[in-house]
């Protein structure tokens, strides 16, 4: 009787060590692989009915989201979603949802994600849309975004005792992978210091701020001694962003002597990649269209003394980001002799 | 029975086999499956509040235990986790085959239930961290949401990233989207509005696909959360003494009205600082305080009484005074709190001071956190004597001739309270009681301030 029962409860360990073996919830988690589930005691299985909706992201039309979208460029995008039904999801998972009804409205939340940055960044709320509809504007570029759509809504179903309900939430979300142009011009400016003597820098600031429609829009700042803006920077406000920006000399000069050496270093960048091969500084003849360099290009540091300083002389930076666009933007130099 | 015994074994053997044979099987089976199988759009997840013992009981306060929402009070932290196939190394659940490109997204929202049933949302984090805490800083109903993303490539299905239309017929790439007067594209990129291949793969920097080849699969789940309320109500009580020659109901109105607006418009904090803001009326503020003094924990919580005007001292003397006072639990398992103001010759607040024979009026409103300090409520308040029996008004104002300060020097006259108290609707309470002395001093009517 005893050898029976050994072989019994031997049968029923081993048939239970098999099925544990293949419940994958109590797999060790690496965390260094996966450092998102720090502290996370949790299984990724539901144990109650909370069903997962498909969903469909399309735009207002009724067309299909473009692959390619373009910064700052907003359109209205719809989901198609079960969720909205007038009756509740009778099913989770395969299983039958017993009874069930809404509880509540729908909790809707749009997001662009930049998955080069691992960012995302919610949809703007517009007011008059309809529940699931909404504005979105991409103001990153990126090579690899996605829209998203997270939706959710509580629902009721019976428990098993009698009178008694269970609420769980009934859940629908979906994505379009699209990449956004980047249209904005880089953001370059330089900081100049000059041997022994004043330093400042100027650079560009978007303003307005995800502009649109095009042309884009530039304030360009002017701060330090170099410029007499040492308290408060001088601003020259409304420039066009492109490749053609150019500082009158009534506005703002760069006052130096004949004899000065000058440091000069980029400030600034773009809102998506720099195309660094592009990018050039230095003195010109003129300003406006292609610049004219005088002297040498792209120099850290500039001996006046060995420059042939033109009358109309003028500092630029030229620069050019990987999409195409470019920024040229021309500052007054006023070499005293 | 040995034979017996070696038989059982021989079968719980073979039997157990026979359950790896099947089961090895039935993956076999699920393997073909899912290599036919497409990435899933979404999948599921589970989202839970960490136990804690600020987690309270489904039936807290007389909840409908089946209301479905984890009942939390405000100013507490709480922590919730959340988890999907989709946060695991392998993406081996989320499609045969399947492979993630790079970390998951993730965001934690917080919406909140308004008047009209709606979800609102409170706030939107992108933590990309699969647990997450704070704490809940008004109550209310709220639905915590966790949305979550991430890139999943190689299986079928991971390369649909294409602008076709739903029916699979070509989409048109840009579209809308589009903007006249772009810079076109520099080598190797498309110009604006993108560009699109025959076979519905996009083109992107360095000829690669716009999403790589990956697709964005995502999950959500949510969680209702009901928090209560554990902040007693702001009180505001004015008094306002009359000249002779004006209508005091009138001037009551005006009062109320004046408080109805002003404790709405200062979210329950003293409108002013300045004691020549309070000429024509004074007041006793008992609110949650400054700015770094709301919003703490229940049992860290206080309250700030203010008084303000020329009523709290015997010599009429303009004043804003204010101070931190202690708010204390009322109800432990209920988690409510109290505070009581007590006025008195040790208190802070001395009492009221009007003077004989000149008529007065007061009025108490209170606000509460519980619906955003929004819905001003008229508080119940009286003068009452030290017995409890309530002091009726001369006429359309309280006016006393006889004086009773110095209480040494008027020992025989009756000693007049003022109580006022206001409850929220979670059982918070706030309850003022402070003497009111009535001061011999000749009476100002046609100034109508007891200057």
């Amino acid at each position: 009787m005893k050898t029976i029962r050994i072989v019994a409860i031997s049968a029923v360990v081993m048939f239970g060590s098999m099925v544990m073996a293949q419940e994958p919830s109590g797999a060790p988690v690496n965390l260094e692989k996966t450092p998102w589930l720090k502290g996370v005691e949790l299984s990724p299985y539901p144990t109650n009915l909370t069903p997962t909706l498909p969903l469909a992201i399309y735009l207002e039309n009724g067309e299909a989201i473009p692959a390619t979208l373009t910064e700052d460029v907003p359109i209205v995008v719809v989901a198609d979603t079960a969720i909205f039904d007038s009756d509740a999801p009778s099913k989770a998972n395969d299983q039958e949802i017993p009874n069930p009804r809404w509880d509540a409205s729908t909790a809707v939340s749009w997001y662009f994600i930049d998955w080069e940055k691992n960012k995302n960044f919610n949809a703007s709320a517009t007011p008059g849309l309809a529940a699931n509809q909404m504005v979105v504007m991409p103001t990153t570029p990126t090579g690899k975004g996605a829209v998203t759509c997270h939706m959710a809504r509580r629902m009721r179903y019976d428990a098993p005792e009698p009178g008694r309900s269970i609420v769980s939430y009934a859940n629908s979300s979906g994505g379009r992978d699209v990449r956004v142009l980047d249209i904005t011009p880089p953001l370059c400016g330089l900081e100049i210091t000059v041997k022994d003597g004043k330093s400042g820098s100027f650079w560009p600031v978007e303003y307005p701020a995800d502009k649109y429609p095009l042309p884009k829009t530039a304030n360009v700042y002017f701060g330090g001694q170099l410029f007499g803006a040492v308290d408060k920077e001088i601003v020259v406000e409304g420039l066009t962003l492109g490749d053609s920006m150019i500082i009158n000399p009534e506005q703002v000069t760069i006052g130096v002597a004949a004899t000065d050496q000058l440091t000069i270093r980029v400030i600034g960048g773009d809102n998506y990649k720099l195309d660094n091969a592009k990018v050039k500084f230095g003195i010109c003849n003129g300003a406006g269209g292609e610049p004219s360099p005088v002297g040498p290009i792209n120099e850290e540091t500039l001996d006046l003394s060995k420059i042939t300083i033109p009358e109309n002389a003028y500092i630029y930076i030229d620069a050019a980001d990987t999409t195409g666009n470019r920024q040229v933007l021309f500052v007054p130099l006023n070499v005293v002799k | 029975m040995k034979k017996l015994g070696g038989f059982l074994f021989i079968v719980a053997v073979l039997f157990s086999f026979a359950m790896v044979i099947s089961a090895q099987q039935e993956e076999a089976a699920t393997e073909e499956v899912a290599a036919a199988a497409e990435v899933p759009a979404s999948v599921d997840m589970t989202l839970e509040m960490k136990p804690d013992k600020f987690v309270m009981p489904a039936n807290f306060r007389g909840g409908d235990p089946d209301r479905g929402l984890v009942n939390a009070v405000e100013d507490v932290f709480y922590e919730q986790h959340e988890h999907s196939i989709l946060y695991k190394e392998d993406a081996a659940e989320v499609a045969d085959g399947a492979k993630f490109e790079g970390d998951p997204n993730i965001t934690w929202d917080t919406k909140v239930k308004d008047a009209d049933g709606n979800f609102q949302t409170v706030s939107s984090v992108n933590t990309n961290m699969a647990g997450n805490g704070g704490k809940f800083f008004a109550p209310g109903e709220y639905q915590i949401g966790n949305g979550g993303a991430r890139q999943v490539g190689g299986a079928e299905g991971a390369e649909d990233v294409t602008t076709g239309n739903e029916d699979g017929t070509p989409g048109t790439a840009g579209g809308e989207n589009t903007v006249e007067g772009a810079t076109p594209g520099a080598e190797g990129n498309p110009s604006a509005g993108g560009s699109e291949t025959v076979d519905g793969s996009l083109v992107g920097e360095n000829g690669e696909t716009a999403a790589g080849g990956a697709k964005t699969v995502t999950a959500n789940q949510a969680m209702g959360v009901l928090v209560h309320d554990v902040t007693s109500p702001d009180m505001w009580i004015a008094f306002q003494e009359g000249a002779g020659n004006i209508d005091m109901a009138t001037t009551e109105q005006e009062l109320k009205d004046k408080m109805l607006e002003k404790i709405v418009s200062n979210l329950g904090r003293p409108f002013s600082s300045k004691a020549e803001d309070y000429e024509d009326a004074s007041y006793v503020f008992v609110d949650e305080g400054a700015a770094d003094e709301r919003d703490l924990e229940p049992w860290k919580k206080t309250a700030r009484l203010s008084v303000a005007g020329t009523l709290f001292n015997a010599a009429g003397a303009p004043k804003f005074e204010t101070k931190v006072v202690e708010s204390k639990p009322l109800d432990q398992e209920e988690m409510t709190s109290q505070i009581h103001i007590a006025g008195g010759e040790k208190s802070a607040l001395k009492g009221v001071f009007v003077r004989r024979n000149v008529p007065f009026i007061f009025a108490a409103m209170s606000v509460d956190n519980g619906d955003n300090r929004g819905k001003p409520a008229e508080v119940a308040c009286r003068i009452e004597t030290a017995d409890g029996n309530e002091v009726e008004k001369d006429g359309k104002a309280y006016m006393f001739r006889i004086p009773n300060f110095p209480r040494e020097e008027y020992k025989e006259q009756p000693e007049y309270f003022f109580v006022s108290k206001a409850l929220d609707k979670s059982g918070n309470l706030t309850t003022v009681r402070m003497p009111l002395h009535i001061v011999n001093i000749q009476a100002a009517f046609e100034g109508g301030r007891n200057k």
